[in-house]
């Protein structure tokens, strides 16, 4: 295998979404076991430097692959020839709807952590957040199922579309993801470090 | 991750953090997001409609250092400029401004669009009345 091959490559899987979850296991115990260090400590250092990075790459490219949306995260980074999720050509426009909503729920729970929380205080910020995050399923249903049909299906001149319309979902979900963890954080300080963590 | 003296000047002391009524003359209003992390930020100017000078900016930013900085820094530059000069503000002058790393792109890249949103709002807003003289004299004669 050769290190260049992407994350489905990997598994020797199409570039499709439907994946067998038992299959890729066991692909990826069959590979890991390949490429372990412990059975290679006969071949020579090249040899071994080789097999460590390809273990490493049998890793990351199951834990993406593994998981259905980072799978789809992953593809588009793929489909429009990205390393990291910096420097998207195209950004998907969000619904100015939702951007307003967003930013009306954060200014609520600043005014809310400005003021103290009590009790009615919390009650309310806990009920944005179920409302938000049952949102927040909904586009992650949309983005597996329906969605990643379509890609399944799309024939090469239809693939750009399902693209473009996974970008507008991945982002409403990084909108809702992002005020969701900002309402746990202050519902429960304690895990605030947890949750934050995409803000560097 | 460590962040440069600038951004850390910008994110204790932001300058500008507020907002205009949406409607006040003059105002132009831009509410943008970055889908890399979910993070949203307000920039709104406020144009002198005799001369097409931003005379004030205010922002509001839910967001990392970073993106709070560059807001901070965007609002900074806005103020004495044409319409037309800040639109010709670039993410990339704030990167090198606020020495960003590459990770922090998107963030510089949210301000940029913070910028244009504003203007092309003020633009649907006011643009008809703005620009002064020359254009409100070309629009009574041709009507
Ligand atoms: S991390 Fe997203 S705006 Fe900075």
């Amino acid at each position: 295998m050769s290190q260049t091959v992407n994350y489905f490559e990997v598994f020797g899987l199409p570039r499709t979404l439907g994946i067998d979850a038992g299959q890729l296991q066991a692909k990826f115990y069959e590979l890991s076991r390949r490429y372990h260090p412990d059975f290679q400590q006969s071949a020579p250092p090249a040899e071994q430097e080789r097999a460590l990075t390809l273990s490493a790459l049998v890793n990351t490219a199951y834990r993406t692959l593994r998981d259905p949306i980072a799978r789809i995260e992953y593809l588009v980074r793929l489909e429009e020839g990205r390393d990291t999720r910096e420097g998207s050509a195209v950004k998907p426009a969000a619904p100015p709807e939702l951007l307003e909503e967003i930013f009306e729920v954060q200014e609520m729970l600043e005014d809310a952590k400005a003021s103290g929380l009590d009790d009615e205080g919390r009650n309310r910020l806990a009920a944005e957040r179920d409302r938000l995050v049952a949102r927040c399923r909904q586009e992650e249903e949309l983005l597996t199922g329906a969605l990643a049909a379509d890609w399944d299906e799309a024939s090469p001149a239809g693939r750009p579309r399902v693209v473009a319309a996974f970008k507008a979902a991945l982002a409403t979900r990084a909108y809702l993801r992002t005020v969701i963890d900002d309402l746990e954080a202050a519902l429960d300080p304690a895990g605030e470090t947890d949750v934050t963590h995409h803000r560097h | 991750m460590a962040y440069s003296d600038k951004v850390i000047e910008h994110y204790n002391n932001p300058r500008n953090v507020g907002s205009f009524t949406k409607d006040t003359p003059g105002v132009g209003t831009g509410l943008v997001g970055a889908p890399e992390c979910g993070d949203v930020m307000k920039l709104q100017i406020k144009v002198n409609l005799d001369t097409g000078v931003i005379e004030d900016a205010k922002f509001k930013t839910f967001g990392c250092g970073s993106a709070i900085a560059s807001s901070s820094l965007a609002t900074e530059w806005l103020k004495g400029k044409t319409v037309d000069q800040a639109a010709e503000i670039k993410n990339t002058d704030i990167v090198n401004e606020l020495k960003l790393p590459p990770v922090k792109i998107h963030c510089s890249v949210l301000a940029e669009d913070a910028i244009k949103a504003a203007l092309s709002d003020y633009k649907a807003k006011w643009g008809e009345s703005a620009g002064a003289g020359q254009a409100a004299a070309t629009a009574t004669t041709s009507s």
